[in-house]
């Protein structure tokens, strides 16, 4: 291996990355400790979340002080995470491929920086901004016009923000990758008959495929941890489970603001932990999500190598 | 290289710019005051910002929102040296913390707000147990036997009720599930009273975030009902929400204005102890407004030095005599302490040392 | 032969398959043109609701007076976004930007590849996450108190690893010829590096600041427990002093029932999408001559 200065000097920027990682689930660890020996296997299954009676005396249970009444369930939490993600990657990438495909392919030249601009603006917009806008725009449309029982919050309001909020991360790397595309490979596709629209999306697309499989990976990490925008909108789920895209949910993240300034005031401490518990679950979900979205993008490369 | 190396320039550039901004703006030893805290509470702390300073040039206070756990936890390690707090410090934290002193600044309130078309203009009457059962999911519907027998001749809709609550931590769910439990023997078993409680499962029920999030989802949902902090009178007012009757412990229905409040104060004055942590939710008197509390600057009484134990003086002190003026106090509907109890605080602040 | 022929007949008419093509390209078109406006639509319309609602809010003094209690100006949340999120970009762009060439140049083994991922694990955490941990660790462990330094570290956590994958992405996208050339033409690797393949990745790179860039001015959630707040401008200490910031205003001015709060609150939300955009335009154009 070559052990030129240079490069040790990246590799070690680089495991700075790695390292504050690290550090940050260390802390969770070590902080939630005791909350992951008390809490046990039903933390993940069970729906009821009910930080207890704060003051009151405290009691102890299996050993520990926890507040009178506390018990601590955060599969409500979950589901919200993983249903909000998910849809919100299920609207987000036909927007984003479709529109940076429109900007790449048939916008003027001229027009493309501003238009690009544009939607890099998106991305801009502060977390709070969508909020409020999901309250003031989003959530009386919902309300009106989709939602069968006149409520807006909820699900499909969470999603929707969610998903122009991480739109611009899968777009802009997208575009970037099809302004790359070399000049030949549109050139013979144009030659061999195809349409403008096939050049696009059976010659240049396949081509950014590692581009656009990181913009979303990159996109559902954003998603997965998104809080404030959130919050305003998901109507606030606690102890029940979604039944439609009109159902309260909470995301984990969400969930972390709302009731840490609660948390801080229990004496025993234990509810800060299981806040930090949650944290180190939603990690364990993205680990899990991450490590999906490898094997099946190492499982398209595979395939395409098999049909040449 | 000329992009990285444009950049890095521009970079440096504008960081030192920044710098010296920073620097030319405070060119005095001024004492800094960190407040945070309780979100019921900021509203006025933010009206007396403007003129606490200009009484008081060598103080720069600064107001913070971040909620009464948040403001009491950081108080106690001396992040901060107020605390604002819509609850004294419990038993628990006190034994945790016996420095942190609970001055009450001013007495705030909460009505109940309800979005019911065609009524709003009408004061309907509605109990603690009632709105614990509504919270509770026992009582679903509007024109349930309950309500009505409560509000005889009002013609209440045969709807769903659409409970709001806050998802945050908030003084306002403090002081409503207070009242809910102190009304109703079911809830205080097993709901008990907070910051953030474990709201039973009710399909429909709307979690929003801040005082601003309940109007916003009250004003938007016909046929629900929501706890809503007094200071936002004016926009419920505005949004034409309607203000409930509550049920008193006398028995009496009785709306939130400066009488009824003002006699759930004083109902409680001769019961204040001198660390004045005591509650007047559903207070004795049969004009006192259920839902009233005092609102609390949490502060350590050992401060690391004399300057800012001298400045909190200053500043508490201020806040209890100038700063209870209806000036003020109107801006955000709140009553202004008891004479006896500003002597109580008085006596407290002078233990910041 | 038919090629001889079709040069002088007339066009020749469409198959079945072709029509069935050339339709569906169209519908692809006209979904794609949608996708656009459905991304800038709402953009468009959150800049409008916040223009008229911070309205009332804009004046000269906007820039010149801090926050006053309820209203005021916005000199210290302004002062204070540019200085934690110039002091994020100063920590997070030389490690980002690190990590990004030696991933795309010499990462393509099982170190590589274990960087990625836990690269991407961590854009998956929470900023508040993020806020509460150096708030343990910075803030009351190493008793910084609320501080600037412990602001800009978290912001730089937090966006260093966009800037790191963005990077990377956008250097993968240089054909290899060109490095080869330089190689072949006797250069070091640190030149082909900076003289060959960043400037040709110029425009990816700066996306990827950008990127992070605005991600960190819009944050909210970390700085509230690690930079605090202030009414005031920054002193220019480090650590055991407050700072303002843009998205503080947003977050919890909106929350006050004062109508001058709420025009303030929209102020600074647009503000903050002034100023990236500022940047963003500023620094294409400098990408752009260089």
């Amino acid at each position: 291996m070559n052990l030129s200065p240079f490069r040790m000097t990246l590799l070690g920027l680089s495991l700075l990355i790695p390292a504050a990682l690290c550090a940050v689930v260390l802390f969770l660890l070590i902080y939630s400790g005791q909350a992951i020996g008390f809490n046990g296997l039903h933390f993940v299954t069970d729906i009821n979340w009910n930080l207890g009676d704060l003051y009151d005396d405290p009691v102890t249970v299996k050993g520990i002080q926890i507040p009178s009444g506390a018990n601590y369930g955060i599969l409500v939490f979950i589901v919200g995470t993983l249903l909000s993600s998910f849809i919100a990657i299920i609207i987000a990438v036909p927007l984003s491929v479709g529109a940076a495909i429109f900007l790449a392919e048939a916008v003027p030249p001229r027009i493309r920086p501003v238009l690009s601009m544009l939607v890099e603006l998106v991305a801009v917009v502060p977390s709070v901004v969508f909020g409020l806008w999901g309250i003031a725009v989003l959530i009386p449309f919902i309300g009106h016009y989709i939602a069968p029982t006149g409520n807006g919050y909820g699900l499909l309001a969470a999603s929707i923000v969610l998903a122009l909020m991480i739109t611009p991360i899968i777009a802009t790397t997208l575009l970037d990758a099809l302004m790359q595309v070399p000049k030949e490979n549109r050139e013979s596709a144009f030659a061999l008959g195809a349409t403008h629209f096939e050049v696009v999306s059976k010659a240049m697309m396949p081509m950014v495929r590692t581009t656009l499989v990181g913009g979303i990976v990159l996109a559902l990490g954003r998603a997965l941890g998104e809080t404030m925008a959130v919050l305003m909108v998901s109507g606030g789920g606690i102890n029940i489970l979604p039944t439609s895209l009109f159902s309260p949910i909470s995301t984990i993240a969400s969930f972390i603001v709302a009731q840490l300034d609660s948390a801080e005031s229990d004496p025993t401490n234990m509810a800060v932990r299981s806040l930090a518990e949650i944290a180190l679950v939603l990690f364990i979900i993205t680990l899990a999500v991450n490590a999906g979205a490898k094997i099946l993008s190492s499982g398209a490369l595979h395939v395409r190598k098999r049909q040449h | 290289m000329k992009i990285s190396a444009k950049l890095r320039r521009s970079g440096v550039a504008a960081l030192a710019v920044a710098a010296v901004i920073g620097t030319a703006g405070i060119a005095h030893a001024a004492t800094t005051l960190v407040e945070t805290g309780s979100s019921l509470l900021y509203p006025l702390f933010n009206i007396w910002v403007p003129d606490f300073s200009a009484a008081n040039p060598g103080i720069q206070l600064t107001t913070t929102s971040t909620g009464s756990g948040a403001g009491i936890a950081q108080a106690a390690k001396g992040l901060v040296q107020i605390g604002a707090s819509d609850a004294y410090v419990s038993d628990s934290l006190e034994k945790k913390n016996p420095t942190l002193l609970s001055i009450p600044l001013a007495i705030s309130s909460q009505a109940i707000n309800y979005n019911l078309p065609g009524l709003n203009d009408k004061n309907i009457k509605l109990s603690g147990p009632v709105l614990a059962a509504i919270y509770m999911g026992k009582i679903t519907m509007w024109n349930d036997p309950k309500i009505k027998a409560m509000n005889p001749g009002v013609d209440l809709p045969d709807h769903v009720i659409i409970p709001v609550h806050r998802l945050d931590g908030s003084g306002d769910t403090f002081i409503f599930t207070q009242y809910l439990s102190a009304s109703t023997p079911a809830w205080a078993k097993t709901l008990k009273y907070g910051t953030a409680v474990s709201w039973p499962a009710i399909t429909g029920e709307i979690g929003a975030k801040g005082n601003t999030g309940m109007l916003s989802a009250a004003a938007a949902n016909p046929y629900s009902v929501a706890y809503i902090g007094v200071s936002y009178a004016n926009q419920v007012a505005k949004d034409g929400l309607g203000v409930a009757m509550l049920k008193n412990k006398a028995g009496k229905f009785v709306l939130p204005d400066a009488d009824t409040v003002g006699a759930a104060a004083n109902s409680v004055v001769t019961d204040t102890p001198p660390d004045e942590r005591i509650s007047m939710i559903f207070a004795d008197g049969d004009n006192a407004y259920p839902i009233a509390n005092y609102e609390y600057a949490v502060v350590n009484s050992q401060q690391p030095d004399a300057t800012t134990a001298g400045a909190i003086r200053t500043f508490l002190s201020w806040a209890i005599t100038s700063g209870n003026s209806m000036q003020y106090l109107s801006k955000v509907h709140f009553l202004p302490l008891p004479d006896a109890i500003k002597i109580l605080s008085q006596t407290q602040i002078a233990k910041i040392q | 032969m038919s090629a001889s022929v079709s040069i002088k007949a007339a066009k020749p008419a469409r198959s079945a398959q072709e029509v069935r093509r050339i339709i569906g390209s169209n519908i692809g078109w006209v979904a794609c043109g949608f996708a656009l406006l459905c991304v800038i639509g709402p953009l468009v319309d959150i800049v409008a609701v916040i223009a008229i609602h911070g309205l009332s809010a804009f004046s000269g003094k906007l820039f010149t007076t801090v926050t006053n209690g309820t209203g005021g100006g916005l000199l210290n949340a302004i002062e204070g976004t540019a200085v934690l999120s110039l002091g994020a970009m100063i920590i997070a762009v030389p490690i980002g930007v690190g990590a990004g060439i030696y991933l795309s140049e010499y990462g393509q083994n099982r170190l590589g590849s274990t960087i990625r991922f836990l690269s991407d694990v961590l854009t998956g955490t929470p900023s508040i996450v993020l806020g509460y941990f150096s708030y343990i660790v910075f803030i009351i462990s190493l008793g910084w108190g609320f501080s600037v330094l412990a602001g800009a570290i978290t912001l730089a956590i937090l966006i260093v690893p966009y800037l790191a994958r963005i990077t990377e992405l956008a250097l993968r996208q240089v054909p290899t010829s060109m490095r080869e050339a330089g190689f072949a033409l006797g250069a070091t690797e640190p030149t082909v590096v900076f003289k060959i393949i960043l400037p040709g990745a110029a425009s990816g790179v700066v996306t990827g600041a950008l990127l992070a860039l605005a991600i960190s001015v819009g944050e909210t959630a970390p700085l509230i427990y690690t930079a605090g707040w202030s009414n005031y401008t920054w002193d220019g200490k480090l650590t055991h002093a407050p700072i303002g910031y843009l998205t503080y205003v947003i977050w919890s001015f909106i929350d006050q029932p004062f109508a001058e709060s709420h025009a303030l609150a929209f102020a600074a939300a647009f503000l903050v999408m002034l100023v990236v955009l500022a940047i963003n335009v500023g620094v294409r154009l400098v990408v752009k001559r260089a």
